[in-house]
């Protein structure tokens, strides 16, 4: 008798046995994994984050580089533009980990992957999930590699262990909020440029009209109101005062946690009923 | 007695104003292998999708390895494979990988001695670490079989699977299908608009137009239903209708473009007249065709299942020619 005979006998004996319950970890997990894979394996994902860091420390950073010591002192309250530019910097690099998701999501509808993911018991939700935190921790690939870049560009930082974890955390918490949204708003979506026309329309918004890269105390009063809604303040807020001034304002965190929280929920709800398999 | 592994009772899907399936009732048989057979935008991908839960029920029941798919759609996802006309696997992983992922999609907590009697059996244990894109097309495709066959499915959905394949790939692929009926005892249900695969794998057809089954069998009891040949005639010149309709032993005159079909009561006693009625010269080309299952789409339908014009792009065959190209 062949293997094969004997294998197919043990599976037809098991196919009237029970089917083992469903689990959403195990699920979540390969999808996740997938997600992690496919980002290290791609040599030009790996590059770029890489690379990007240093070159928007150096571009930014430099625009001050011919101004006296006294007047970037007088605007950004401290001697060193790039530290205060790398909270804003990092914060923004936030904005655009959803659209990588978005795409991921878009490519496996029109390739049928999709299709092959959703006819598994897999809920939607779980999907969605996956590609949220796939793409966050995309984004989140960047900070070390900014920090580095930012010691390499002779910034010396404050804070303690605790307050930089907080910090940490609120990038999480504001490259998780912007994934949810991203992801939400492609979930019926089989075109490859609704990610870019959402980013191209949020980004400059967003990134402009918060503290990210300069002063808020310079704004307009109407920037001003929609910096203090906007989540990229805050986390750029959070950061500026942990790593340049070393001093700590939880209610930033508290923000950004209640901001991915209301993502996450509102576009698990999305995802759950306008998730296309193709 | 024989169950049914799938049962429909008044199937219907409706897209706006388009009813891509129309009140269909099908019974599968347990063990089986059974064909849909339908030209491009017949209904055969609706049917699939409509009885894998992956699009919603607009009217009607369906019922796979036992469970309600409105009602217990995970249940049935549990219990079913599915193979796609494009081979659909993540290229950048190896084929370990890809299995790897299909176990944790259906939380299966002991899988790799399956999954390795599964790679032995397709012949692939030897190429597990390396990754698919380094594959040909029919070891793809044996892939993509392992990856369905990995959670011991009661019904596997094969939706158009030798689409754009070479017809040594189709061939090798055809032993599969059965092998994978017979060995593992499986239900499959196969769309195909190749005549020639539903007559080789399939013990019960139905064929599907414009969302309606118009005919159920056997393939062998289907082709005793007609109960006649066709004559296939192109000509140089115009031909009068009529002319043809007087030659004797004609029951039944078409046009398909610039081609007459002929349905003749047997084409041996028929073509001597036929060849009397129209000059030799005049005949471009002439063919016969005795009782298939392409003659019985034609009888029942009037038109050949390969025939353009049901005015719905195959897309899925340009997705799967464009991932071949790829490769």
């Amino acid at each position: 008798m062949s293997t094969e005979t004997t294998y197919a006998r043990a599976s037809r004996r098991q196919l009237a046995s029970e089917r083992p319950r469903v689990s959403q970890r195990s699920q979540f997990v390969g999808l996740y994994g997938r997600e992690l894979l496919r980002t290290f394996r791609n040599p030009w994902v790996l590059v770029i984050t890489f690379v990007q860091p240093f070159m928007w420390l150096a571009f930014f950073g430099s625009s001050f580089s011919g101004a006296s010591p006294a007047l970037v002192q007088q605007i950004f309250h401290t001697d060193s533009y790039i530290a205060f530019l790398l909270p804003g910097v990092l914060s923004t690099s936030m904005l655009t980990v959803g659209m990588f998701g978005s795409m991921s999501t878009i490519q496996d509808k029109r390739f049928g992957f999709m299709k092959r993911i959703l006819l598994t018991p897999t809920s939607k939700a779980t999907v969605y999930w996956s590609k949220v935190l796939g793409s966050t921790s995309r984004g989140l690939i960047q900070i070390p590699v900014m920090i580095l870049a930012a010691l390499v560009f002779g910034v010396r930082f404050a804070g303690d262990p605790l307050m930089w974890a907080g910090w940490i955390l609120g990038i999480f918490f504001l490259g998780l909020g912007m994934s949810c949204f991203f992801l939400a708003m492609t979930a019926s979506s089989t075109d490859w440029q609704t990610p870019g026309v959402i980013s191209n329309f949020i980004t400059m918004p967003l990134m402009f009209a918060s503290g990210a890269l300069l002063p808020l105390a310079n704004f307009p009063a109407w920037m001003q109101a929609i910096a203090s809604v906007n989540p990229v303040s805050f986390s750029s807020l959070l950061g500026r005062g942990i790593v340049v001034f070393g001093t700590v304002d939880w209610s930033y965190l508290g923000y950004l946690a209640l901001f991915a929280t209301g993502m996450l929920v509102a576009g698990t709800a999305i995802a759950s009923r306008y998730l296309k398999a193709e | 007695m024989a169950t049914n592994a799938i049962l429909t009772e008044n199937l219907t899907k409706v897209y706006g104003k388009l009813t891509a399936v129309d009140h269909v009732n099908l019974k599968v048989g347990e063990g089986t292998v059974f064909g849909l057979l339908g030209p491009n935008g017949a209904g055969k991908t609706t049917m699939i999708k409509l009885l894998t839960g992956l699009t919603d029920i607009t009217e009607g029941e369906a019922y796979v390895a036992g469970f309600n798919v409105r009602r217990d759609p995970m249940h049935v996802k549990q219990r079913i494979g599915w193979v796609a006309s494009e081979v659909i696997l993540d290229d950048d992983f190896t084929a370990w990988e890809n299995l790897w992922l299909q176990a944790k999609l259906q939380s299966l907590p002991e899988w790799k001695d399956r999954a390795e009697n599964l790679l032995t059996y397709f012949g692939l244990l030897d190429r597990r670490k390396d990754r698919v894109k380094t594959f040909s097309t029919g070891m793809r495709k044996k892939l993509e079989i392992a990856l369905a066959l990995l959670h011991q499915p009661e019904v596997v959905f094969m939706d158009e699977p030798t689409i754009g394949l070479d017809a040594n790939t189709r061939h090798m692929l055809w032993d599969l299908i059965i092998g994978v009926n017979k060995e593992f005892g499986i239900t499959v249900l196969l769309t195909s608009h190749y005549i020639e695969e539903a007559d080789a794998l399939c013990e019960q057809i139905s064929i599907i137009d414009h969302g309606k089954f118009v005919a159920s069998g056997s393939p062998t009891d289907l082709k005793a239903r007609v109960k006649a040949d066709f004559v296939e005639l192109e000509t140089r010149e115009a031909v009068d209708e009529t002319k043809l309709r007087a030659i004797p032993g004609v029951t039944e005159v078409r046009t398909q473009g610039k081609t007459w079909i002929l349905r003749v009561s047997a084409a041996e006693e028929v073509l001597p007249h036929i060849f009397s009625a129209l000059k030799t010269d005049e005949i471009r080309r002439i063919n016969v065709e005795k009782p298939s299952l392409e003659t019985v789409f034609l009888d029942i339908t009037g038109k050949r299942i390969d025939q353009p014009g049901s005015d719905v792009p195959d897309y899925r065959k340009f997705y799967a020619q464009m991932r071949r190209a790829r490769q």
